[in-house]
């Protein structure tokens, strides 16, 4: 049983198309609003690692433990104006932001989450090609990002959206190909390697164990592709005030801040499926989620720890590491993954 | 070249120190020309100086270096006391310099703070300005506020140092360095951080002198002048302390030095704390109702080592109780006007990593 079926056993009424027509929309409500929350709880939990990070309070004053600001700050942006550069783009300009969201919260819904109690599985939807749909669903993240800059017609937000996209070309072979290692390692195991459940269940260890070099690189991609520092030169406050975002104001600058931080989950929760077990842990095989979400939140902990203790780095050099360091060692890490998988049958 | 990109840097910019504007002419990534505009923030400081008498002239000094106004108010009183004749006694000189050096401090820690942010690292600016409070906590006890002072006096400072200060003072000189080891291991021992700085804006020893460029940087370039030692005003040179310099003449030579100078303050604060005479605090010919019928004629110029250089300040007297001419030789104006030079064609990055170890105040640039 999973959780769309338990919907359409409601609304089965309706007939078989309609009902489950129904059933999807309200499971993509259902998706959209714990997404939702995991976000703000995770800005929330940002706003507080770094305030102790740094020997601040950080929020303290809207909700117990100013748990509510982050409800406060989405309301006070949702009330702000939107401020329209006159010499926009106009359609790329308001496309540009929602591109980022719409990648983004897409690519979450592949995700393999397990089953939880009584409910059943949770994971939205199963494809026999998840894997490389995510990250097709994440490649358009940097459209998004390249067309505000573009679009803005601001030299800061042009120089900004140049250097994403130099960064992203020089860090996404390298992530592909760690992807590749770890569908070439689960290939000798399952006959669908390219679905996330199935890249699961080949798991017999934590390909993060087996492929330490993989998961490195992997680390690595998803630091760049979220863009924080030390990889935020597309957006380095400053250097380009703002990067890309620099004329965005309001819902439209959330969507921006929001896309960063849900990159950062994604790329946790990527990271905990691929190379840490996803969603299999000890005790119980009903507790799922929970574990993707302990694992993800690790993840998480360790990139604000490396957000917020790193400087940045200049975009030329970073465009050299991709190139002649990281394309590199993940052609070995591949070599090593193929000797370990057909050479000694892992 | 007509195909460079023409960009306004400032004067509202998150990374431009105050309200510095540059006008780059871009390459891509790559500045071709740089062409700073200052003159934002200017308050027209030299003349209202004019219109006031003497002891009331501090107050425009106090909001020059707003980050170390100590040091500005030291300044002025060096020329304004030799024009007027009235010496300070010893008591009031050794708590000058007191206060002066923990000013210092404060001053080059706001800067390191700030050039972590201009590098992209968040976290040591907290760092710097916990320890920086620290010393703003007790400048609060000395003389009331926390950043334009107006402490000293013309003939002495405006209230004594009390045993509770000393001890203050006492306490914090000795959880500080530890505190500072700390600060400076988040930069010195982040390979991203050295990576970016070394090798990178070079200054040479020639060039720097030619500018007119003074303090941190001037030592970083090679070159052991500083005006504490040269020609040594207030009691410096009854105090044993060192002028660190570098040969080096990069960012992280500049990095180097200032940090080794908040070290060798730590060392002045030390010792001149311990040996603060008895006596008066203020010269009874500049007291409190004598204080604005003091005339001077004539022309002095005195100079001082403010955090950021040699900050000379020219009097003209003309007999009457309000200065003829004041003119300030502002250290940071005079270091701003090698930046053209020492950042051309170096990327964006660089500029901002260049322009953020020469701590500029533009209080002091415009004033």
């Amino acid at each position: 049983m999973s959780l769309l079926e338990r919907l359409f056993g409601v609304f089965s009424f309706l007939g078989h198309d309609l009902g489950y027509a129904v059933s999807y929309l309200i499971q993509a409500v259902l998706y959209l609003i714990v997404i939702a929350l995991l976000l703000i709880l995770m800005i929330y939990l940002f706003r507080k690692f770094m305030a102790r990070l740094q020997q601040r309070l950080g929020p303290n004053r809207v909700g117990k433990f100013g748990s509510l600001q982050l409800i406060a700050d989405a309301f006070k942006l949702l009330g702000k104006e939107s401020i329209l550069p006159s010499e926009r783009d106009n359609f790329p300009f308001v496309v540009a932001p929602m591109m980022v969201l719409i990648g983004l919260m897409l690519a979450f819904v592949l995700i393999p989450y397990g089953s939880l109690y009584w409910i059943g599985s949770i994971t939205a939807t199963h494809s026999a090609v998840s894997v490389i749909l995510i990250f097709a669903l994440m490649a358009i993240m940097p459209i998004g990002e390249l067309l505000a800059g573009v679009s803005s017609h601001n030299k800061y937000a042009l120089l900004g959206a140049l250097r994403a996209v130099a960064k992203d070309v020089s860090f996404e072979v390298p992530m592909m190909l760690s992807l590749l290692a770890v569908v070439m390692m689960a290939s000798a195991r399952v006959s669908t390697p390219l679905d996330m459940e199935s890249l699961i269940s080949a798991q017999f260890l934590a390909y993060g164990i087996l492929q330490p070099l993989g998961i490195f690189l992997f680390f690595i991609a998803m630091v760049a592709r979220a863009s924080y520092t030390p990889f935020d030169m597309g957006e380095s406050d400053s250097e380009l005030v703002s990067g890309y975002s620099t004329e965005y104001t309001g819902m439209r600058f959330a969507m921006f801040y929001i896309g960063m931080f849900g990159t950062i989950l994604l790329g946790s929760t990527l990271l905990s499926t691929l190379y840490l077990g996803g969603y299999s842990g000890p005790f119980s095989s009903s507790i799922g989620p929970i574990w993707v979400f302990i694992k993800a939140i690790i993840l998480v902990l360790i990139s604000f720890t490396v957000w917020l203790s790193l400087p940045r780095i200049r975009i030329d050099k970073f465009v050299n590491f991709g190139w002649k360091y990281l394309l590199p060692v993940s052609f070995i890490n591949l070599i090593l993954v193929g000797i370990l998988t057909l050479g000694l049958g892992w | 070249m007509s195909n460079l990109v023409e960009l306004n840097m400032g004067p509202q910019h998150p990374s431009m120190h105050g309200v510095l504007r540059l006008r780059l002419k871009l390459d891509g990534e790559i500045v071709r020309e740089i062409e700073p505009i200052i003159g934002y923030l200017h308050r027209n400081a030299e003349k209202l100086c004019e219109m006031d008498y003497f002891c009331d002239n501090i107050v425009y000094f106090d909001r020059m270096d707003y980050v170390g106004a100590m040091n500005m108010e030291v300044g002025f009183l060096e020329a304004a006391e030799k024009l007027l004749g009235v010496e300070p006694p010893e008591r009031a000189q050794w708590i000058r310099v007191v206060a002066a050096e923990l000013n210092r401090i404060a001053a080059h820690l706001v800067w390191m703070g700030a050039f972590g942010l201009d590098l992209g690292m968040l976290t040591p600016f907290f760092y710097c300005f916990i320890e920086r409070e620290k010393i703003l906590n007790i400048f609060v006890e000395l003389s009331g506020t926390r950043q334009q002072y107006n402490y000293m006096s013309i003939g002495g400072v405006y209230q004594d140092i009390t045993p509770k200060i000393i001890e203050e003072i006492k306490e914090f000189i000795k959880q500080f360095p530890k505190k500072l080891e700390e600060i400076a291991n988040l930069f010195l021992k982040n390979d991203i951080f050295l990576s970016r700085n070394r090798g990178l804006g070079v200054i040479e020893k020639e060039t720097a002198i030619s500018y007119g460029v003074t303090g941190p940087i001037l030592r970083a370039s090679g070159v052991p002048y500083d005006v504490r030692k040269e020609e040594p005003y207030l009691v410096y040179d009854k105090l044993n302390f060192d002028i660190p310099v570098s040969q080096k003449g990069d960012n992280l030579a500049r990095f180097m030095i200032r940090l080794e100078e908040i070290r060798q303050s730590v060392k002045i604060v030390d010792q001149a704390i311990t040996k603060i005479p008895d006596g008066p605090y203020f010269n009874p010919k500049a007291k409190k109702s004598l204080m604005i019928r003091l005339r001077g004629e004539g022309e002095v110029y005195a100079r001082t080592e403010s955090s950021k250089g040699e900050f000379g300040v020219y009097i003209v007297g003309d007999g009457g109780v309000k200065p003829y001419r004041v003119h300030v030789r502002s250290p940071t104006f005079k270091n701003l006007s090698i930046i053209p030079a020492v950042a051309k064609d170096k990327m964006i990055a660089d500029l901002i990593a260049i322009l953020g170890t020469f701590d500029l105040v533009f209080g002091e640039i415009d004033r």
